[in-house]
């Protein structure tokens, strides 16, 4: 029997994956093993097919399903070359340059077969942290250098050690998997393509710091993802690895999915406890942090899915290997994901420190127009516009804000040069009065005002007077604001504003 | 005095010592640790602005009008949910922070309309207040911008309007009803710009869930809510402070006027009892007092089928007097007596005792109390010492494992089952013994742990079965019983035979064994445990049985004597603890001595130079008794609509018919005065001067807000009787009655109005030993010395369904109206509540074919009456509810004469009834 | 039931509470609650009515209403 990979990710699935894979079977199913495989993260290249060889897995892709015969006649089961050949995929510059730590099973593995799970170094994070006292463990994450994936770049391992400081009989382990920023999608990758890898994570989090309940809040737009989790915590606790007596170590964790009601400001960590509580999702005052009182009242960890899936690697590892990758502060990998107008999309890992330049125009291969970029936007909808000017930034938390930008949950969106900047500086203020929970002034009733002054200088009424109240508008919803929500919502504005002024005045437009 | 403003620190106090210091703009202040930076400088004397932010809610942090910069931090975080920290320097007074507030206030501001001037806020508008504290000059954004300004008002609630183009989505409003009331009516749709405050899925206030307690006009910021009363009237110039006449919680209120006309009645942030809530009662169903119905002068006839005479005072109260001598000397000095009432001020009750047993010359006394809380003075006083609650209602919120038996709050005790609901959301357990599903048992955020529904008339077995769980499986606190107690040896040989064990009861209660013994467990050994009751334990045949009973188990457990625990009585009216605390019960005077003990009597005889009979009189029902059998011919009754409220209607009628004379004083003609030869016009609690003593024991002052419309105080009355039956008894000022009840009643030495005025209230006993008062009691002894055990066994009910009446009636009140009506009926109330109904199962229902909303007989063996039925399933099967709220139902035609065993409390909640389809049947 | 004056009512109703007394202790207590919460009158009156009824009175009562008249109501 031959193994073939066709991913059962969602992105390349939306592309044709499941009719590539019924097309396999039709015509060579008694030959082949196929399995439905989490995506490498190059989805330009989806629906790839991978086949098992002496050689490796060879790789063949774009795939349309009336190709595949075609293929088979031409010897693709034996990695045979075709136009679509791309030849053994862990060779290919882009995964052979990355450095996969969180992302080491995904597009490996079956995600759901437990032999490949430990295979492929499943469960020995897991079973280093239950040999070791729940402080030990959060030292080694402390260590790491992990800091919080989700974009506000909080160290885990401060996080912890509060959680497990904190008294308590309950406490919880919460994943926010409420992943709306546009352009991002590894949290939705992971999920599909390596699950365990995050249920591994959660439970070594739920033994370092004394819980015995875990919720994954994941978005309703992922429904791929919600049935992949609930699978595989099925099969986790079928397998011992959650429940009663995790591993024979004595610890009890339940781990349980959530699913979110499509409100973007529940990917906030306190509307996410109030939703997952059952209540409107409503941003909480900080103090009290979630830390001390988080869901019900009891102390939680909130953690991004990427930073409760690096946690098996550094406890497989070491938290001191983990901390030398990375550059500054900025400590380990960090997951890219490269959106927008792009020729070469996908899933990228690798060491913090690279040029956007290089992720961009190196591994994106520029704009998929073809015409040059004009900005990117870093770290979802709140986060800057970055120019070109500004592409040799290292991807570094400090370095990022210091050019008044973030890095977020490492999402890149880019944009060409037929971009309107006035009309994306708008759009932030749009989107903040769609998505805001309403709670604070600042952010409710301030976005919509935005909207409105940002056209009233597009329009050209008293530009200078309007710009300066856009100004201080942005001032007070940056300093004003509850959360970062509208807090952040001045970032795409402010630095349109900065590094494209010419789009906000009339002559430009109607030029245009 | 000038209208009261009252200071608003922005956020609650937090518990414990001053710890924490720190400077606010230079100034430095110490306070509790977790107390905001916001209430520190408030506290420190600074008030940051605010809008979201009200001290009786917890902060939210939503307006960002109250930002603040503290040294060492870059950012500008909210004062009200930024807790202190030792030594932090915070700034309240930047230009980068003015300027901030200025950004906050410009955008409230360009989506709100600009009617300041004739808006229905205007002079008490926190959002007007803040623009100008912040030096708003400008909104640049316009008016143009999208806005809420054409939204539509909802004027659907009797009392207040909501008009949401004034809201600011500050949320105080749903906070408060749900923080404060806890009923979570309200709430916030849509969301960002859209966000708006909803009652219920886009309903009317009317329509909703919402039980109209005012927390969120009285928290909301702007008109956006608003009495009607203020938008009719306009702004209360002036406050008088005093205290709500409604149900035994006791709530302090502002009576805010505008010259002389009262405009809004708002809950007084430092009242003991209340702590700033209210409920509809209080806060909006005052209009009563100026119905067009009140009778306002004295009124004469010959007999009862005579037409009324309007009189003077002087000629009316000669008459009373020359007829009551008359009587007495025909028939006898113990011909006569009087009925005192627990609506009037403990000086007004004290009054009419003092001229039945010092003018009358016999202890014919008695007081509504009779039928409703004898029993706890009974079996309280038998067991404890005392005849009162053990607790303050603050002590709920200590309380671990709440116990609520016969007793519904969230309708009959509002404000406290809101105090309670909050202790319940923080996680305390929750057992109810209960016939009726009452809504505590289920609602927003609360769930009973034990619902013991058990058969009316069983209450005794359900908690000998509990108490003998208790003994019998080694939970008793033996030290507690060892040092505090007696008897207990005997009671607990009786209390745990095999007849006292759940198992053996059930059949009888209908109590689930498993279920009785789990909640007894949890009471035995949940933490704090404290047991609330209602009529529901006293109005039975076992009334006073069952208080000890009570007793008995909270001293087994040593839930007695501490904050958290305690038996605790909700009375039903607003002075029922002060009317008997003043010597109203026929065998007791004044502090709960019996009129046998010379020395107690030496001391009144002493003041009041007349003899006291050293034997008891007669209580009501044995007046009524006494009536019909020609030895007792006249009576006073103050303020008690007997013939409305006393059980068997035709027997009382019939007994108030055979009366020579029947004197009334009360505000309206009621049935009572159907049957009167003189009415005497009374006075509302708007009027009166005086205290009212609550559940808690807490002394109150009620406050005159208005002359007496009737031209004479309520007190001056009895004395001008007295006075012209020859017994010289006169007080120029209802003080000086305090001050005599103080000199007469050891339990009330200390307490005067002075100092009433100057620490708002006293819990009894307030003497020498307590010169505050005692909001605890019997907490290193009880009062008898060592608390006693006093078995009680368990004695059916005499009172059975039958062939002929299968099922059983049980009786209670509704959040809107109150008792007899005679007051909630002449407002707005009736809106909720317009005729009572009776409530039962539809299985019972659908047995005689009766369908929702069907006109029904109701009948007993002694009576019948009708109404309309309400299908519920909070009723069991075999047990039909109704009020007693409207004279037109007549809900006691159908209770029998049945009474406690000890008290003659009427048992009202276990009659025998058959229900039918149709008027005739 | 109907028949019975209202004090033998009241008087059954109480001497119900003491059935698990001895009858000497069941009649002193009872008595004694008679002598704290009735009016004389009504002591009277239920002497006469226990005396009236005779044989066919509950025995608790009975024996009550011996000591009500023997001391001196």
């Amino acid at each position: 029997m031959i193994t073939v990979y066709v991913p059962r990710d969602s992105a390349a699935v939306s592309v044709g994956a499941d009719e590539v894979a019924a097309a396999l079977e039709q015509a060579a199913g008694e030959r082949i093993r196929l399995v439905r495989n989490g995506s490498r993260g190059m989805l330009w290249l989806e629906p790839l097919i991978e086949v098992a060889t002496e050689r490796g897995r060879i790789g063949y892709g774009p795939v349309s399903p009336h190709q595949v015969q075609g293929l088979i006649d031409a010897g693709m089961l034996d990695g045979a070359d075709h136009e679509l050949c791309l030849g053994v995929v862990d060779e290919l510059p882009w995964m052979r340059d990355q450095q996969r730590l969180c992302f080491a099973r995904v597009g490996v593995t079956d995600p759901l077969s437990v032999v490949d799970y430990e295979a492929h170094g499943g469960l020995t994070g897991l079973r280093q942290a239950l040999a070791r006292e729940p402080a030990d463990v959060v030292a080694e994450m402390t260590e790491s250098g992990l800091r919080g994936r989700g974009g506000a770049g909080f160290p885990a391992g401060v996080k912890w050690q509060t959680v497990l400081d904190t008294p308590g009989e309950t406490k919880f382990v919460c994943c926010n998997a409420d992943e709306g920023d546009s352009g991002t999608f590894a949290d939705r990758m992971l999920m599909e393509g390596d699950p365990f890898c995050l249920i591994e994570g959660m439970t070594i989090a739920a033994h370092a710091v004394g819980a015995s309940e875990g919720y994954i809040y994941v978005r309703s737009e992922y429904p791929d993802a919600v049935a992949t989790l609930r699978r595989a915590i099925d099969i986790a606790y079928e397998h011992g690895w959650l429940g009663e007596n995790v591993l024979g170590s004595g610890l009890r964790f339940d781990l349980f999915v959530r699913v979110g009601a499509g409100a973007y400001i529940c990917g906030e960590e306190t509307s996410m406890l109030e939703s997952l509580e059952g209540k409107r999702g409503m941003v909480r005052s900080k103090p009290p942090i979630p830390a001390i009182t988080g869901l019900f009242g009891k102390p939680t960890i909130v953690n991004n899915v990427l930073t409760l899936a690096s946690v098996p690697r550094i406890l497989a590892d070491g938290g001191a290997a983990y901390s030398e990758l990375g550059i500054e502060r900025s400590r380990g990998t960090q997951v890219f994901q490269l959106a927008g107008n792009i020729a070469r999309g996908g899933v990228f890992e690798t060491a913090f420190g690279i040029t956007l330049d290089e992720l961009i125009n190196g591994y994106g291969g520029g704009t998929r127009s073809g015409r040059p970029v004009r900005a990117v936007q870093v770290g979802g909808p709140l986060g800057s516009y970055v120019p070109v000017s500004q592409f040799d930034l290292p991807t570094d938390y400090e370095a990022f804000a210091a050019a008044e930008a973030m890095l977020g949950h490492g999402g890149i969106v880019v944009f060409d040069d037929t971009t309107d900047m006035s009309k994306m500086a708008r759009f932030a203020m749009e989107f903040c009065a769609e998505e805001s929970c309403g709670k604070c002034t600042p952010c409710r009733v301030g976005s919509v005002r935005g909207v409105e002054v940002i056209d009233r200088i597009t329009g050209g009424e008293d530009p200078d007077g309007n710009l300066a109240v856009l100004n201080d508008l942005c001032e007070l919803m940056t300093d004003g604001s509850l959360c970062a929500m509208g807090g952040l919502t001045p970032n795409p504005v402010r630095s349109a504003l900065t590094h494209f002024p010419e789009d906000f005045t009339v002559n430009h437009r109607e030029a245009k | 005095m000038a209208l009261l403003k009252e200071p608003d620190l922005g956020t609650p106090a937090k518990p414990g010592p001053a710890t924490v210091s720190v400077e606010v703009d230079g100034h430095p202040v110490t306070v509790p640790e977790g107390t905001s930076v916001m209430r520190a400088a408030a506290l420190s004397g600074i008030d940051i602005p605010k809008l979201c932010a009200t001290d009786s809610l917890d902060a939210f942090g939503s307006c960002r009008l109250c930002l603040v910069e503290i040294a060492g931090r870059p950012s500008t975080p909210a004062s009200c949910t930024t807790p202190v920290t030792d030594g932090m320097r915070v700034r309240i007074q930047t230009p980068r922070l003015e300027k901030l507030r200025q950004g906050v206030m410009e955008l409230y501001i360009s989506d709100h309309p600009l009617d300041c001037l004739t808006c229905s806020a205007n002079g008490d508008c926190e959002l007007q207040d803040m623009s100008g504290v912040v030096g708003l000059r400008q909104v640049r954004y316009g008016y143009e911008g999208e806005n809420h300004l054409d939204l539509d008002k909802d004027t659907s609630n009797p009392y207040f309007d909501f008009d949401p183009s004034k809201c600011i989505a500050c949320s105080r409003c749903v906070r408060a009803c749900g923080e404060v009331q806890g009923t979570f009516a309200l709430t916030i749709e849509g969301r960002g710009f859209e966000s708006k405050v909803s009652a219920g899925a886009g309903e009317l206030f009317l329509d909703s869930e919402c039980v109209s307690c005012g927390a969120c006009v009285q928290a909301c910021p702007t008109a956006t809510l608003q009495e009607k009363s203020v938008v009719d009237l306009g702004m209360p110039n002036r406050t008088v402070l005093t205290t709500c006449a409604y149900c035994g919680v006791g709530c302090s209120f502002k009576a805010e006027l505008r010259g002389d006309e009262l405009v809004r009645m708002v809950p007084y942030k430092d009242g003991g009892a209340n702590e700033g809530h209210s409920c509809v009662k209080g806060r909006f169903a005052f209009g009563y007092a100026t119905h067009p119905e009140r009778v306002t002068t004295p009124m004469v006839r010959d007999s009862i089928d005579d037409e009324w005479r309007e009189v003077d005072w002087d000629t009316a109260i000669s008459h009373v007097a020359r007829r009551f001598r008359e009587l007495q000397d025909t028939y006898g000095q113990g011909a006569i007596g009087g009925i005192t009432s627990s609506r009037c001020t403990n000086e007004e009750v004290y009054v009419v005792q003092k001229m039945v047993r010092a003018a009358f010359g016999n202890n014919n006394v008695d007081t509504c109390a009779r039928v409703c809380h004898s029993p706890t003075g009974y079996g309280l006083k038998q067991t404890f010492g005392t005849s009162a609650g053990t607790q303050d209602f603050r002590s709920v919120a200590q309380a671990d494992v709440i116990v609520v038996i016969g007793a519904n709050p969230t309708d009959a005790h509002p404000v406290f089952a809101s105090r309670m609901k909050r202790r319940l959301r923080e996680g305390a357990k929750l057992i109810v013994a209960d016939p009726r599903r009452i809504d505590l048992v289920r609602s927003a955020h609360i769930e009973a742990s034990h619902h013991l529904q058990l058969t009316p008339g069983t209450n005794v077995a359900v908690v000998n079965a509990m108490a003998h769980v208790v003994v019998t499986e080694g939970l008793t606190d033996e030290s507690f019983v060892a040092d505090r107690c007696e008897d207990f040896d005997a009671w607990s040989e009786f209390i745990a035979r095999e007849e006292n064990s759940p198992e053996a009861i059930e059949a009888i209660t209908g109590v689930p064994a498993a279920e009785l013994r789990d909640a007894a467990r949890l009471y035995a050994t949940g933490g704090n445990a404290a047991i609330y009751y209602g009529l529901g334990v006293t109005e039975h045949s076992q009334g006073s049985t069952m208080v000890m009973g009570m007793a008995n188990l909270a001293m087994a457990t040593g839930n007695i004597g501490r904050e958290g625990v305690g038996v605790n009585p909700l009375r039903g009216q607003n002075n029922v603890q002060g009317s008997c605390d003043m010597g109203s019960f026929p065998h007791e005077l004044s502090g709960y001595r019996h009129v046998s003990d010379d020395a107690v009597r030496e001391v009144f005889e002493t003041l009041w130079q007349r003899p006291i009979v050293a034997e008891p009189g007669l209580r009501i029902p044995n007046m009524f008794d006494s009536a019909l059998d020609g030895s007792f011919r006249g009576l006073f009754v103050q303020g008690e609509d007997i013939a409305q409220s006393d059980p068997n209607t035709s027997h009382v009628t019939e007994a108030l018919r055979a009366l020579d004379l029947l004197v009334v004083q009360d505000l309206f003609l009621n049935e009572t005065a159907k049957f009167a030869h003189v009415f005497l016009p009374g006075t509302s609690f708007l009027e009166k001067d005086g205290t009212f003593t609550n559940a808690e024991r807490r002394i109150n002052r009620v406050r005159p807000v208005m002359p007496p419309k009737t031209g004479k105080h309520e007190w001056e009355v009895p004395g001008e009787i007295a006075r012209a039956m020859g017994y010289e008894m006169s007080y120029k000022h209802p003080r000086e009655i305090m001050a005599e009840i103080a000199s007469v009643t050891p339990t009330f030495a200390g307490v005067s109005f002075e100092k009433l005025d100057k620490l708002g209230s006293v819990q009894w006993p307030c003497n020498d030993a307590a010169p505050e008062g005692t909001p605890t009691m019997h907490v290193d002894a009880f009062v008898r010395g060592k608390g006693k055990f006093v078995p009680t066994p368990f004695v059916a009910t005499t009172e059975r369904s039958s062939r002929k009446f299968p099922l059983l009636l049980t009786t209670g009140r509704i959040l809107s109206q109150y008792n007899v009506g005679a007051q909630t009926r002449r407002t707005a109330n009736v809106t909720w509540h317009p005729e009572d109904v009776l409530e039962l199962h539809p299985h019972d229902a659908e047995e005689r074919g009766i369908g929702d909303g069907d006109e029904v007989t109701l009948a007993s063996r002694v009576g019948r009456t009708r109404l309309r039925a309400l299908l519920s399933d909070r009723m069991p099967v075999g047990v039909v509810y109704t009020t007693f709220h409207h004279p037109d139902t007549g809900a006691n035609v159908v209770t029998t004469e049945n009474s406690d065993w000890a008290t003659n409390c009427p048992e009202y909640k276990v009659t025998a009834v058959q229900v039918g389809k149709g008027v005739t049947r | 039931m109907t028949t019975m004056s209202p004090v033998m009512r009241m008087a059954h109703d109480i001497s119900a509470q003491f059935r698990h007394l001895s009858l000497g202790e069941a009649a002193d207590v009872i008595a004694d609650h008679m002598r704290k919460f009735w009016d004389p009158r009504m002591r009277a009156q239920l002497v006469a009515d226990v005396e009236q009824a005779g044989i066919h009175c509950d025995s608790h009562v009975a024996a009550a209403a011996r000591l009500l008249r023997s001391g001196g109501g």
